[in-house]
């Protein structure tokens, strides 16, 4: 059995995030919105639904769940979120150690305004996507599909 | 509950996650500890992506080519002035990649395990000394398994000291991008964008320029 973790452990901790420097740009101008990947898509909305307590082990266990029946290894979680980072779409923090994770803190994670963005436009392209499959193979299909899939 | 993993492999791992994402991957593993063979298996699945991405990370394209070539130009000059027929030899010029090849894998290593805040001494130190014994070592090895392959003991060690000084101008010019900010994980890209280094060490052009001359006059006057 795994412990329990305090899913305010991120919400309460010293937040140092990237934004905090003293930048000469904004956000908007370190990148633009691009076209996310099916796993980058996948991970930012683990972000999303976990708001507050999203972290290495909760994120990987929310991206495992939103791409089953695939697996997805930790290792590729972290990759991600450096590449999103880089991205400026997410931003980060470290949490106060604590001792179910050996006295370590954790590496938290929030999105910033362009993952936001990025994410709805990727949502509205699924969307989209989604729309025009039920039409051909109609509704039903999506109802059984929904079902294999788990 | 399950008891945490061994302090030694704990220790194994921690030696081998570079120190800027440790404390996060240290835990997270932790925290997932099911039992000994569970760990292993999430460690060896996670630890050589979280290398390759701090790599990642810490590259700049630009300054590796520049440091591949200077590193290269060392021990090509090197060879020229003390033994001329090997550039021409069969393969010279491959055996004298490899030296080369080693020493650019030691500044890539040693910029992605690199901790925050280096002195201006460690950036211009480690990562070429580091680069020069891989060299040395690839040549050690060489000449106990295949003689042929390895360089005149002369080109290697000289080859080694002029890559020390080239690679180290090449540093002091271009400090690597672990080196330009104090946040542990500031993404490289967005260095890039500042339009120089945050926290570039002092006069470091003024030292860089007088690094190379002083190298190029040693050759000079050797010669």
């Amino acid at each position: 059995m795994r412990p329990q973790m305090n899913a305010s452990d991120c919400a309460n901790s010293n937040r140092r995030l990237i934004s905090d420097f003293n930048y000469p740009y904004t956000v908007g101008q370190m990148a633009k919105a691009d076209s996310l990947g099916q796993f980058e898509q996948l991970v930012l909305t683990a972000i999303l639904g976990l708001r507050e307590d999203a972290y290495g082990v909760t994120i990987h266990a929310k991206v495992q769940e939103l791409a089953r029946p695939k697996e997805v290894s930790l290792g590729a979680i972290y990759v991600t979120l450096d590449r999103l980072e880089d991205k400026g779409l997410v931003a980060s923090w470290m949490s106060e150690p604590t001792a179910e994770r050996g006295g370590r803190g954790k590496r938290c994670y929030r999105l910033e305004a362009l993952g936001e963005r990025a994410l709805q436009e990727s949502a509205v392209t699924a969307k989209r996507v989604w729309d025009v499959v039920t039409k051909v193979w109609g509704k039903e299909w999506g109802k059984q599909w929904g079902k294999e899939v788990g | 509950m399950p008891a945490g993993p061994s302090r030694t492999a704990e220790k194994i791992v921690a030696m081998l996650v570079p120190p800027a994402c440790r404390e996060e991957v240290l835990g997270d593993l932790h925290e997932r500890f099911l039992s000994r063979s569970q760990y292993v298996r999430d460690a060896l699945h996670v630890v050589p992506l979280v290398i390759l991405s701090r790599i990642r990370r810490t590259a700049d394209p630009q300054v590796w080519l520049m440091q591949a070539f200077a590193l290269y130009g060392s021990f090509v000059v090197t060879a020229w002035l003390l033994d001329g027929a090997l550039l021409e030899q069969q393969w010279g010029l491959l055996r004298l990649a490899i030296p080369a090849a080693m020493a650019w894998l030691g500044l890539i290593l040693e910029d992605a395990y690199a901790r925050p805040a280096r002195q201006l001494l460690t950036i211009l130190s480690r990562g070429p000394a580091t680069g020069a014994v891989l060299a040395l070592l690839s040549q050690a090895t060489f000449l106990a398994t295949n003689p042929d392959w390895a360089l005149p003991q002369a080109v290697a060690v000289y080859g080694c000291v002029a890559s020390l000084f080239l690679a180290s101008s090449v540093r002091m010019l271009f400090p690597p991008a672990a080196d330009q900010l104090q946040g542990v994980n500031a993404p490289a890209a967005w260095l890039k964008l500042v339009g120089g280094s945050v926290d570039a060490p002092r006069g470091s052009l003024v030292w860089g320029v007088v690094l190379v001359a002083a190298t190029l006059l040693g050759y000079l006057m050797w010669r």
